[in-house]
């Protein structure tokens, strides 16, 4: 009889290694799904066709601007300032591409703290024009510095251009330029540092690492991207200015480009694609798609017991409403929050819904863990 | 038999039983819930759940119980030494008493950490607190060898392992329901989460795996304590019991469980398998194995033999019963939780939620609340999906924002949550005012109807 007992945690132990065994060379043809479950090739594609093109891209823009910026610096007159301003803009505009890679390097160095960190603080500025050691990395530095600074020193120093490059002559004038040259070259220094992170050790660390739990790549990637849509675009582009978030007061200088005006909705827009496409895997040089999120959850299966909807669907449809409501706004969100508040209010709720499918829905059908505590799953 | 001059008729309780398993239970377990203590303290667990929050969560009627601030780890410490204490049946019965009520203070201070098997240690140690596990092998007896006994009256073992099938039986009753048998959910939804694990990974990706699991599983917890009890099945039952809850282990961040299951159910072993563990324990202390001997049996005192047998059937009654409490409530028990708590419904769900407070009064505009600034990430997790805790968190904002001038604040919820992969929905009444309502064991007419049906028990 000793041997039946043996039966059934044998049988049990058998049957799982069996199966893993099988699954692994007869999975694919059986079950066309089951690949897109793989972790490996999620990441790879995220790294490889996504996160690492967008941060060239973006370090193209901004080795541009920082050209401009110096011939600005050599030479500050009217020509150069609006050179130095549109590159200024697309570099901005490119930012808005990378920012939600708020994980791994970027989150170590805290880049987003040291880039886009607004409204800025002019009092600040000004006071660290004058002093040529101001300490910038620290917390109490973020809203002196990146785009948001160079905002205020591209576009806010007077009201005509000719105004403006006034301002960059004389005495202060030198200063001002001095200024610029460290903003511009401490955002460079902290870009080659991710950047050349991820291509070193980062990037196997990031494809080999495939777990869901707190403190994986993925975890965190998924985590962050999730916060990043929330706090810097649903709350911060949105929500504060319109006053959604607080007691309803809207304060409409706390919008991004506040000085620049007609860039905030192009801005806001970036960061949305940026966010949906990186969803839909779609990769940073063309519109081709691969592993991602969206394939990742339609592999699980994930869809609503009570419509049979895929998730996936219905996050792409509300990604799509919000897309609407954002077109719909101004161009200039400083106008809009002083006009037509309601617009504002309007996309928010839209972007609240997504943030709610992304945090709850997507979160939870991806098992991904946000603490480390023991839980029974009740 | 004078013994059971109260209950003449019931020959039962004049059956006796060997001390031995019951000592080698009392060895582990205090083993056991030491080493979970340490593990707790050496995470840092302790600080980070029960020091640093500003806020916590109580249990209803139990909002006495709260962290103590710095001297919470005194807490933990007692509870650690009585651990060890009962393992070495040291001043066996206050140890015991000792163990019960500072690892039960631990698990009341906040409900945002609630798990079933803290419960199910709770009880046991409670009724360690009635039974003469110290009475053989242990340091008690070495010192007063007159007090030793091997034998003891048979439902001293009975009793924990009515408490191990309840646990077990009830969690498979738990599980027959649409959700785990038609849709292996939510096993559907974390199994996958584990396909890059070393050898069984791949196998998670298989449609059909979260099915054979729930079923199993289901089929385990309904009938693994009578595999257990018969003589010819016994071992095979054990390995199983080993396998499943090491495979549970793996893959689930269920801490401490597995192991005690596992210790629990060599309970089920016959008096000679446990003697024969105590031997190789005495050799391996050089303990004569002589001082084991002894021919006397454990009697309850006369005068307390009544009320004890009263309050253990008082407590196997109430076990048996509380759990089916959740068929009074007529919302769903899943969505609304009314019930669900202290049961035995373990691994039945994912749910996952997110819950926006707004707070008004007659002359401040409406005030979004963050929860993070008074929550911990577990906190805000928990809450999110739990009524009596939204409740809870919502009172707490009112009596916050009195202070800061409010006049008689209202506040209100924006829930989202989603069960078991269902797509997000409503669970708190929006037009409620929170801080009007009250806790208690009526249905609460603010939780939403859940908009599915999940069919079982």
């Amino acid at each position: 009889m000793k041997k039946v007992n043996f039966c059934l945690p044998i049988l049990l132990i058998g049957l799982i290694f069996i199966l893993g065994a099988c699954s692994e060379k007869g999975g694919e043809s059986s079950e066309p799904d089951v690949s897109a479950k793989n972790r490996t090739a999620l990441m790879i594609n995220l790294s490889d066709q996504i996160i690492l093109p967008s941060y060239a891209s973006y370090k193209t823009k901004l080795e541009v601007m920082v050209e401009k910026s110096e011939a600005f610096s050599a030479q500050p007159d009217i020509a150069n300032l609006q050179a130095f301003r549109l590159a200024w803009e697309e570099a901005y505009i490119s930012w808005q591409k990378v920012e939600l890679f708020d994980f791994g390097p970027a989150s170590r160095h805290a880049i987003r703290n040291y880039h886009n960190i607004y409204p800025t603080n002019t009092a600040g500025i000004e006071a660290n024009i004058q002093d040529a050691n101001a300490n910038l990395e620290a917390p109490y530095a973020y809203d002196k510095q990146g785009y948001p600074a160079l905002d205020y020193l591209l576009n806010g120093l007077g009201s005509t251009d000719a105004a403006i490059v006034a301002a960059y002559k004389g005495q202060d004038g030198a200063k001002r330029l001095a200024y610029i040259r460290r903003l511009t070259g401490r955002m460079q220094t902290l870009l080659s540092t991710v950047v050349s992170e991820w291509n070193g050790s980062y990037r196997t660390e990031f494809v080999s690492k495939t777990g869901l739990d707190i403190g994986s790549p993925l975890g965190e990637l998924v985590n962050g991207y999730i916060a990043h849509y929330e706090r810097y675009i649903r709350s911060g582009k949105i929500g504060i200015p319109s006053g959604a978030l607080v007691n309803g007061i809207t304060s409409a200088d706390k919008v991004e480009a506040y000085y620049k005006k007609d860039l905030s909705k192009k801005l806001a827009q970036s960061a949305h694609e940026a966010a949906v496409n990186f969803f839909n895997g779609v990769y940073a040089n063309s519109s081709e798609e691969g592993p991602s999120l969206k394939s990742y959850l339609n592999a699980l299966g994930t869809k609503d017991l009570s419509s049979g909807l895929l998730l996936s669907e219905v996050i792409n449809s509300q990604f799509s409403k919000s897309n609407e409501a954002l077109k719909g706004l101004n161009d200039n969100f400083y106008l809009e929050v002083t006009t037509n508040n309601q617009a504002m209010l309007t996309a928010y709720a839209e972007l609240q819904k997504v943030v709610r499918l992304l945090k709850v829905d997507m979160t939870s059908a991806m098992s991904i863990t946000i603490t480390y505590t023991d839980n029974d799953g009740d | 038999m004078q013994q059971n001059i109260y209950w003449p008729r019931l020959a039962y309780l004049q059956k006796s039983a060997s001390t031995a398993p019951l000592a080698v239970f009392r060895i582990l377990f205090g083993l056991l819930i030491g080493v979970s203590m340490i593990r707790f303290a050496l995470h840092g667990w302790i600080d980070m759940l029960y020091i640093q929050p500003l806020f916590h969560f109580s249990f209803y009627g139990f909002s006495f119980i709260k962290p103590l601030g710095q001297a919470t780890y005194l807490i933990f410490g007692l509870c650690l030494l009585s651990s060890l204490m009962v393992t070495l049946g040291w001043y066996y019965r206050w140890a015991a008493l000792s163990l019960f009520l500072s690892f039960t203070y631990i698990e009341l201070m906040d409900q945002a950490t609630y798990l079933n098997h803290y419960y199910f240690i709770s009880l046991m140690a409670l009724l360690m607190t009635v039974l003469p596990a110290g009475r053989y092998f242990s340091v008690d007896v070495f010192r007063k060898p007159e007090k030793a006994c091997s034998r003891m009256p048979a439902w001293c073992l009975h009793a924990p392992l009515l408490l191990v099938f309840i646990l077990y039986f009830y969690a498979g009753l738990a599980k027959l329901n649409s959700d785990w048998l038609l849709h292996a959910l939510p096993l559907k939804i974390w199994l996958p989460a584990r396909n890059d694990m070393p050898l069984i990974g791949q196998a998670f990706n298989l449609p059909w795996i979260p099915y054979l699991f729930s079923w199993f599983g289901c089929f385990y917890d309904l009938t693994i304590v009578f595999f257990l009890l018969y003589k010819k099945t016994r071992v095979g039952a054990y390995l199983t019991v080993v396998v499943f809850h090491g495979l549970t282990a793996i893959l689930f961040p269920i801490g401490m469980f597995p192991y005690i299951m596992m210790v629990t159910a060599l309970l089920f072993f016959p008096a000679s398998f446990h003697h024969q563990l105590l031997d190789k324990l005495s050799k391996a202390l050089s303990l004569s194995p002589a001082r084991l001997h002894t021919d006397h049996s454990y009697r309850f005192p006369l005068h307390h033999q009544k009320w004890i047998l009263t309050l253990v059937g008082t407590f196997f009654i109430f076990q048996l019963l509380f759990p089916f409490r959740y068929g009074l409530y007529p919302n769903e028990l899943f969505w609304s939780e009314e019930g669900y708590r202290f049961s035995w419904r373990v691994m039945l769900m994912e749910k996952a939620g997110q819950v926006q407070f707004t707070v008004q009064d007659s002359h401040h505009a409406p005030e979004r609340v963050i929860n993070s600034a008074f929550l911990t990430p577990l906190q805000e997790k928990m809450m999110a999906t739990q009524p009596d805790l939204i409740l809870q968190f919502a009172h707490y904002l009112r009596d916050f924002y009195t202070k800061k001038g409010f006049t008689a604040p209202k506040v209100y919820a924006d829930t989202y949550v989603s069960l078991n992969g269902r797509l997000g929905q409503t669970l708190i009444d929006p037009s409620t005012d929170l801080a009007r309502e009250t806790d208690s064991f009526q249905p609460k007419s603010w939780i939403l109807p859940f908009k599915d049906e999940i069919k079982g028990l």
